[in-house]
């Protein structure tokens, strides 16, 4: 009983899985239907907005040089994408979904980025109402599911494009006795359903475990109520931040080069 | 087999009625995943390591690909971390 006590106790002082869920901030009608407006959703239009206006405004560069750190910046991640992730897996077929990759990672990536940056703290020093704008929106495990059947979609729509319906279904499974042909196609097809899922959760936990771990160490403060832990919780709130901006990049990397992965193997069959 | 007996842990203890003994069993799952994934991952980096000294200009590739398998482990270990965390919330609520 006493450790349902000292949970409830935190937990009446901070409880850590607040700065990551998902509120709804307003809600709109369409039609005869009611959309609620959660502060993820609105994380995931910044970060749109973000690259739809900043990407192509450093791509436009009248020589055929990019011009500018920016577009230094942006055209050498997408040149390492293109042929160290991209190329070994896809072959010759990497210019086709080559946007694909280069979509994947730099939304992730600022995704995970735009988590970091604590705006519902710059909004309350600011005006001084307490609200929950702006979150880790990797942190919601819809998005990152999303993200994840776009991937599931890509794999198969791409290897059905590429090698028409029956040489994608023939080609599915390697090559084994005819007697364990049933149990290759279920292992296959489970499997199928499983990478992408597992892409949702490596990135959902991540992220979530990250600011988790940061807000805990905040958190002490609240608990603890001295000078001590203040220098104590800082320090390794420092920490984990630089901790989480690694793991923002990272995660971005292995999603986008998963991805990379599994189309490739959809679209060149393996033997 | 620990993972065994905590199961069988949780599930006595959640049927009785006692929700300490299930969160017992799911912090021992807990524990025993970061073993797993603690101990696969520190192979993967001592032979990604020795595997440099012998051949230090394969040094990108080889760190690249460690970087990889570490993604994938933890990837799994989330996964299963995730599994327990669940139980936790389920067993309080």
């Amino acid at each position: 009983m006493s450790i349902i006590r000292l949970y409830s106790a935190v937990l009446a002082e901070f409880n850590p899985l607040e700065p990551v869920v998902s509120v709804q901030l307003f809600r709109f009608s369409v039609g005869g239907w009611q959309i609620p407006v959660s502060n993820h959703m609105f994380m995931v239009t910044v970060a749109a907005v973000l690259l739809l206006i900043i990407i192509p405004l450093t791509g436009k560069s009248k020589k055929m040089v990019a011009a500018g750190y920016l577009a230094n910046l942006i055209e050498s991640i997408c040149v390492y994408l293109r042929e160290e992730v991209a190329k070994p897996v896809m072959g010759r077929h990497s210019d086709r979904y080559i946007g694909f990759v280069w979509t994947v990672f730099f939304f992730v990536l600022t995704l995970n980025l735009l988590g970091m940056v604590p705006t519902e703290k710059i909004i309350m020093l600011l005006t001084g109402r307490e609200n929950h704008f702006g979150g880790p929106a990797t942190a919601n495990i819809w998005i990152t599911g999303a993200m994840a059947a776009v991937t599931f979609f890509m794999m198969h729509i791409t290897g059905i494009k590429e090698q028409g319906l029956w040489h994608y279904i023939v080609n599915f499974a390697p090559p084994v006795p005819w007697w364990m042909i049933p149990l290759i196609y279920f292992l296959e097809i489970i499997g199928s359903l499983v990478k992408p899922f597992v892409l949702a959760i490596r990135l959902f936990a991540n992220i979530i475990a990250g600011h988790m771990i940061l807000a805990t160490f905040i958190g002490l403060i609240f608990i603890l109520k001295n000078y001590g832990a203040v220098a104590l919780s800082m320090t390794f709130a420092v920490g984990q931040s630089f901790l989480e901006l690694f793991v923002a990049f990272l995660q971005a990397f292995i999603f986008t080069f998963l991805s990379a992965l599994y189309i490739g193997s959809s679209i060149q069959p393996e033997h | 087999m620990i993972e065994l007996t905590s199961g069988i842990l949780a599930e006595a203890a959640g049927a009785a009625g006692r929700p300490e003994l299930a969160l017992f069993g799911a912090m021992i799952g807990c524990g025993v995943i970061i073993i797993g994934a603690a101990f696969g991952i520190g192979m993967i980096g001592s032979k990604a390591v020795e595997s440099i000294a012998r051949q230090p200009e394969a040094g990108g590739r080889i760190s690249m690909t460690m970087i990889i398998a570490g993604a994938l482990i933890e990837g799994v270990t989330f996964f299963a971390l995730l599994v327990c965390f669940l139980a936790v919330f389920w067993l309080r609520g």
